[in-house]
């Protein structure tokens, strides 16, 4: 009997965001593709977190108790090999996340299935269709699985509707000997960004610089303006990786998501995927940058090619 | 007998003591120099060495004109030439005298120096030595008086406030010499003129000046015992000083009296505009240390006279760059007085004693050397050092990219090289393609003019031009690549050459053309002076002579004289460089411009900036660019139209600086090519170019239509036959050739296909079918055979023996896609023209990680492995290029679709073979970012694994400490059992840069091809379906100035937040 099978992500004993949102994409395919909705927990406290997922369309819950929450992408391969052989789903779904993608094609390898990872569109036609980005996200591409009978696929966060909540599926623990497992790590710690004093997901306004600020010393000058027009001051990948800025104002997968934040000025920012996806939900979007391809441009509400020193220059006299 | 006594009322001791003295400075003074030659035969040779006869030929007329002193400073080049030619008057006639006192006469009892050649010899003297102090007293008056910047040794451009130790004995060396020599002279004077008092000879009117003093001194009351007496002690004094001035010589800046000789002589006679080769049989490129350079360069250091000009003209120091070429040759100069042309252990020439931010402000605008009254070629001892830096890796990383781009892509801006012509898309006819027609004129465009869209006009203009004047000429297309000219400046001396020999096949396979023509001077002068080094090239021509013969031919008529007034900015390439002056002022004249001159013009203009690969590095806020200085000067001439340039760089440069400086609304900046067809009037459409525009215009309102229709009909169809590829007899809504995105004749522009990394899946395009209307469950499962992957066996590979660490990283060759794209007949990829391949770059920072935890480790070996087609050697050329021992290519033509889960077999199978230690890939591709292969590989491979990893720490023995990158900026430490899998993150570590001389030298490294067929094995993880270009929704742009640009936004923050 076919179905889908979700693998939800929990970071710590917390259940991600991505996990209703893998759920929600699920419920949107599940009566084309048939049979149940299942969502595997793999953790120490499972418990809490079965509760999380009982979300809308889901058939049934089913736990995997491990040692620790800390996350091994051996222990979670096993798991995921050991519910699907148990119920045979025809799709699997994880996370595109720095976990998921530590198991997901690893358990296709294993069984030989599907695979299809980042993926943004799902959709049935008669067959199971996915889309994704190629070639630096200048095409989509549209993929499907002939001949395969398991599909596994990753989701990329923050694109899926949520699950709505609501569901009330029970619970069944699978058992599973995993201390046979050879080669699996040791959590030591997790390091905090060091949060200096700013917190992007609670900014409602904020202005990002990135790489087209040229130089560090450029960096001041927009902490100056970010004080003036009363923005916190955000950024891409690239300023940080440089060390002109702390990890905590970053914006983008590998940093902040801006969840409160109702309107964005970004400054020479081009936007890649692990950016936009940060800051792609923002009701106002206002992007600066002299190359008029610039990907910001296809997420923002209004642009402008004018040079962003000038203009700066300029806004700062405004809010005098 | 008209003579003079030489050694009055000496006793025969006080001679021999004289004599004494006399052989000691001579020693000192030979000691010295020998000294010197050591120090130069210690350099390297200079490589090409002018011959004899033009060497002196230029040494004269130089020493002879005095062209290089007097120019832009005739006081101080008049002064110098009367202490030049008083100074040679004087050596030549103590050299006289000591000819017939102790060689001619001891020998062969001959006197000659009597009589009426006395009486002359003593004229001429009088009137050299006249000139020399005349000279020495206008000097000193300078010194003193003038508070000239430029001989100031204070450096404030590195925020010096005092002098320091060194610089204070540079002021007591300059003013000694002068008060030594001034000293010297006026004992002369003296001592003439109290001999004539105690001798009065007749013939004392042939020692004009001595007469009149010892007039004056007789008039003044001097007696007769007086005179004698001081005739007795200032012999001494004035032998003594003269003798101690010979002796200092090639001690002090004195010695520039002889470097100038061979620093004069060796001058290039086309110096920057034809860089030197890289000298054969070396190993490191450049100059790393003291006896990299040549003694060529050495003789440059010691003929300096810190005169400043070059301090003076230099657009770097003018900035406030940490350069100031003065300063950089007296620091080389102070450092080879102590090593005296070696190398010292443990000091680093770059690093230690000059900084690379030195070296890298130069903008190798020639201004220096054009200026250096000594033939010192400041911009060449630069680049030679450079070229050291660009081999450590050592540079920008913006430099970095740009020369990455280069190497990979042909062109700076890292655009497909298909893209080069697309330019000529707007033009309203077709341009002729040399590699298929003959032309009269090859018109090599160069990066900026062929990829920036403001200097995209200028070519459509230049090329309307010609087209208007009946020029028959033709492009190089997509053959033509950087001309390399900046590439060689920024010191990547085997970049240069590979572009050059790029270039000069593309010309040599081109259809017969008669010359080559260039809107790029930096094209220009690298074709016009480098090329013919390194193979046959044709004649080129600066557009502005082209532009000048047009006119001047009538096949350009000016029928909208403009009279404007108008600046004109010499570029560095085809004025200093090149000579190029005329051409560019009579075209100006020739339309009705009246052209005035900004202070700095010709051979003294002021470099934009942008030279020498500055363009490719950022500039440090808060400082005046040189050109905002530039602009200024242009301001300060008061009611200019237009300034105007002749050069991509000038024109991307002062646009930008006449905006920042605060000169937007006093005048514009325009290309010579835009004037002339204003002029002209091409603005208008002539009726020639009518009918291919209507054609156009008709052809793209056609093609729009059907565009709409068609994605209307598709979504109406689509609604009633929902796609199922499996049936082949249904109609498929894949792509076709209705389809405006997959029309092969539909080449999708930049502006209607921006990049987007994540459409949402609301925006898909109508091909996309509603919900179907009957829900049937697609799939009942088959597990009952779940296939686990095996690793491919490839039989034939074996692997070296192990001796220590093995680290294998997985290297991708992937592709870019440049801003217009088809795709092929099924829509199920690109066409592969328009791709191109460069290196991964999470691969080559998992290279990184592998090298530097290899050196961590005192060693061991990191072996790439690429699955591939022959043109993936490239990637691993330069990964090889970068420190990797081996490499291996496995390619089978199947593989050309492979999946990561194929990618994952084939490399498995090789890791089966290597048995590395640990194995490190990319956390994904930069294409098409599965980020799932190093996954795949692991579990085929039953190895642990971590992905997203950021650094790594191993001792080569027990457990890895691993250090994560997880969503949200949080940070995950482990440690974990190898051997191991894994992914590794970029941005930790900068990857090192392979020079193109280094990735060259790679191809001594092993690289094993290896048979992919038995990776191969059924289907791998998916199937394209279809691709396509997302639709996107895009910003409101917001037009108008930064000022106007600022208000909308100001008002937009204050509506969103009150």
């Amino acid at each position: 009997m076919p179905g889908i099978l979700v693998v939800a992500e929990q970071h710590n004993g917390q259940l991600c965001d991505v996990t209703a949102e893998l759920i929600g994409a699920a419920v949107t395919v599940k009566s084309r593709i048939g049979g149940p909705l299942r969502v595997l927990v793999i953790g120490a406290s499972v418990n809490p977190l079965s509760k999380g997922v009982a979300l809308a369309g889901v058939d049934e819950i089913q736990t995997v108790q491990t040692a620790s929450d800390h996350f091994d992408p051996l222990v979670y391969e096993q798991a995921v090999m050991a519910a699907a052989s148990q119920d045979k789903p025809f799709l699997i779904l994880i996370a595109h996340t720095a976990n998921g993608t530590a198991f997901a094609a690893g358990v296709a390898a294993r069984l030989g299935a599907g695979l299809a990872s980042d993926v943004f569109g799902l959709d049935v036609e008669g067959e199971l269709i996915a889309t994704r980005s190629a070639y630096r996200n200048k095409v989509a591409m549209e993929l499907d699985f002939p001949g395969k009978d398991i599909v596994v696929l990753t989701l990329r966060g923050a694109t899926f509707a949520p699950a709505e909540q609501g569901g009330s599926a029970p619970v069944s623990p699978i058992s599973l000997h995993l201390g046979a497992i050879k080669g699996a790590s040791s959590h030591i710690e997790y390091q905090e960004p060091t949060s200096s004093g700013i917190d992007i997901t609670k900014a409602e306004f904020i202005l990002s610089v990135g790489r087209g600020i040229q130089n560090k010393d450029n960096v001041q000058r927009f902490e100056a303006l970010a004080e003036r027009i009363g923005a916190v001051l955000g950024c891409s990948r690239p300023i940080v990786d440089s060390g002109w800025l702390p990890k905590a104002h970053q914006v983008g997968q590998s940093g902040k998501l801006a969840s409160n934040c109702q309107l964005y000025l970004a400054v020479g920012i081009s936007g890649a995927t692990q950016h936009l996806f940060g800051m792609k939900h923002v009701p106002v979007i206002i992007a600066v940058n002299t190359d008029l391809g610039a990907p910001i441009f296809d997420v923002a509400t209004f642009g402008t090619t004018v040079d962003m020193f000038e203009l700066a220059d300029a806004l700062q006299r405004h809010f005098n | 007998m008209e003579t003079r006594e030489l050694f009055w009322s000496l006793t025969p001791n006080a001679i021999v003591l004289f004599y004494v003295i006399g052989y000691g400075a001579i020693a000192v003074f030979l000691y010295g120099i020998v000294r010197h030659l050591v120090k130069y035969y210690r350099g390297r040779s200079p490589g090409k060495i002018p011959s004899l006869g033009s060497c002196i030929q230029r040494l004269l007329t130089d020493l002879l004109t005095h062209r290089t002193l007097k120019k832009r400073d005739r006081y101080a080049g008049y002064a110098h030439m009367g202490i030049f030619f008083g100074f040679l008057i004087a050596a030549a006639g103590t050299a006289t005298i000591t000819l017939e006192y102790d060689i001619i006469y001891p020998l062969f009892r001959i006197r000659f120096w009597k009589g009426d050649f006395y009486l002359l010899f003593s004229l001429i003297l009088d009137l050299g030595h006249l000139a020399l102090t005349a000279g020495i007293v206008m000097m000193i008056w300078r010194r003193a008086a003038f508070k000239l910047p430029r001989l100031s040794y204070l450096r404030s451009y590195k925020g010096e406030t005092e002098l320091r130790p060194v610089a204070k004995l540079w002021k007591l060396e300059d003013w000694s010499f002068l008060v030594v020599l001034l000293l010297i002279e006026l004992s002369g004077f003296l001592q003439e003129a109290v001999g004539l008092m105690v001798d009065k000879p007749e013939w004392a009117i042939w020692s004009p000046v001595g007469l009149v003093l010892a007039k004056a001194f007789s008039g003044l009351g001097m007696s007769e015992g007086t005179a004698a007496s001081i005739r007795g002690a200032n012999w001494w004094m004035h032998g003594v000083l003269a003798l101690a001035f010979t002796a200092a010589i090639p001690w002090y800046k004195a010695k520039h009296i002889i470097a100038v000789i061979g620093s004069l002589a060796m001058r290039d006679d086309r110096p920057l505009s034809r860089l030197p080769r890289e000298p054969e049989g070396k190993d490191e490129s450049g100059v790393g240390c003291m006896s990299d350079f040549s003694w060529k360069d050495m003789l440059n250091f010691d003929a300096c006279t810190k005169c400043g000009r070059c301090h003076e003209v230099c657009p770097a120091t003018n900035a406030g760059y940490p350069l100031s070429p003065r300063d950089l040759i007296l620091d080389l100069r102070t450092y080879n007085d102590k090593v005296r042309g070696r190398s010292e252990e443990g000091v680093d020439l770059i690093g230690d004693i000059i900084a690379p931010e030195t070296l890298w402000s130069c903008r190798t605008c020639g201004a220096c050397q054009e200026v250096c009254p000594v033939g010192i070629e400041h911009p060449t001892i630069i680049v030679q050092m450079r070229r050291h830096l660009v081999e450590q890796g050592e540079m920008e990383p913006m430099l970095q990219t740009a020369l990455d781009a280069i190497a990979n892509t042909g062109n700076s801006f890292g655009e497909n090289a298909r893209n080069r012509a697309a330019w000529t898309r707007e033009l309203g006819f077709a341009v002729k393609d040399i590699r298929k027609e003959r032309a009269d004129l090859l018109w090599f465009v160069g990066d900026y003019a062929s990829f920036d869209p403001r200097n995209q006009r200028v070519s459509r203009a230049f090329a309307t031009l010609l087209k208007a004047a009946g020029k028959d000429f033709a492009l190089l297309h997509e053959g033509e690549r950087n001309a390399g000219n900046d590439v060689r400046r920024v010191g990547e001396e085997g970049l240069f050459e590979t572009l050059v020999d790029g270039n000069l096949a593309a010309i040599a396979c081109a259809q017969p053309f008669e010359r080559i023509i260039t809107t790029d001077p930096h094209s220009y002068n690298t074709i016009r002076n480098e090329y013919p080094e390194f193979g046959e090239t044709p004649l080129i021509e600066h557009y502005t002579s082209v532009l000048a013969d047009m006119l001047s031919s009538g096949q350009l008529k000016v029928s909208n004289p403009l009279n404007k007034r108008v600046t004109f900015h010499d570029p560095c390439h085809l004025g200093r460089l090149n000579g190029g002056y005329d051409a560019p002022r009579e075209v100006l004249r020739a339309i009705g411009c009246e052209v005035v001159e900004m202070p700095r013009n010709r051979e003294n203009s002021f470099c934009c900036g942008a030279g020498g690969g500055r363009i490719w590095m950022p500039d440090p806020p808060g400082k005046e660019k040189p050109s905002e200085n530039r602009i200024h000067e242009a301001a300060a001439l008061g009611d200019i139209d237009v300034f105007v340039t002749c050069c991509p760089k000038d024109l991307t440069m002062f646009e930008d600086a006449r905006k920042t400086s605060g000169h937007e609304r006093d005048f514009v900046v325009m290309d010579i090519a835009e004037l002339v067809a204003e002029a002209v009037k091409l603005g208008t459409l002539t009726p020639e170019n009518l009918p291919p525009i209507v054609e156009r215009l008709t052809d793209a309102i056609a093609s729009r239509i059907a565009d709409v229709v068609s994605a209307r009909l598709e979504e109406m169809l689509g609604r009633f036959a929902p796609p199922a590829l499996t049936d082949a007899s249904a109609v498929i809504p894949l792509p076709d050739r209705t389809h405006p995105q997959f029309d092969e004749d539909t080449v999708l522009q930049k502006q209607q296909m921006p990049a987007h990394p994540a459409p949402e899946p609301a925006t898909l395009p109508p091909t996309k079918a509603s919900t179907p209307s009957i829900e049937v469950p697609i799939a009942s499962t088959n597990w009952d055979n779940p296939s686990p992957l095996q690793p491919a066996v490839f039989e034939a590979y074996a692997a070296p023996e192990k001796t220590g660490i093995r680290i294998l990283v997985t290297v991708k060759n992937v592709a870019k896609l440049g801003d217009e794209i088809r795709f092929t007949a099924d829509g199920r990829d690109v066409v592969s023209d328009y791709i191109q391949y460069e290196l991964n770059e999470w691969d080559d920072s998992a290279l990184e990680q592998a090298l530097l935890l290899t050196e961590a480790n005192g060693g061991g070996e990191v072996v790439a492995v690429c699955v591939g087609p022959e043109e993936a050697e490239q990637s691993l050329r330069k990964v090889l290029a970068k420190g990797a021992d081996r490499a291996v290519r496995i390619w089978s033509d199947g593989l050309s679709n492979a999946d990561p889960l194929v990618i994952a077999r084939a490399i498995a199978g090789i890791a089966k073979a290597e048995d590395p230690d640990l194995i490190f890939c990319g956390t994904q591709s930069a294409d098409n970012a599965h980020g799932s292969t190093s996954t795949a590989l692991a579990a085929i491979l039953g190895l642990p694994r971590a992905v997203v990893v950021e650094s790594v720490r191993w001792d080569g023995r027990g457990a890895l400490t691993v250090t994560r990158e997880l969503e949200g900026g949080i940070k995950e430490i482990l440690t974990m059992p190898t051997p191991a899998v894994l992914a590794i993150q970029t941005g930790t570590d900068l990857p090192r840069y392979a020079t193109m001389k280094m990735i060259k030298q790679a191809r001594n490294k092993p690289l094993e091809v290896v048979d992919g067929s038995s990776a191969i094995d059924g289907v791998g993880g998916y199937r394209v379906r279809r691709m396509y270009v997302p639709v996107r929704q895009r910003a409101a742009m917001l037009e108008g100035t930064a000022e106007q640009v600022a208000e909308k936004i100001a008002a937009i923050i204050h509506e969103r937040r009150g």
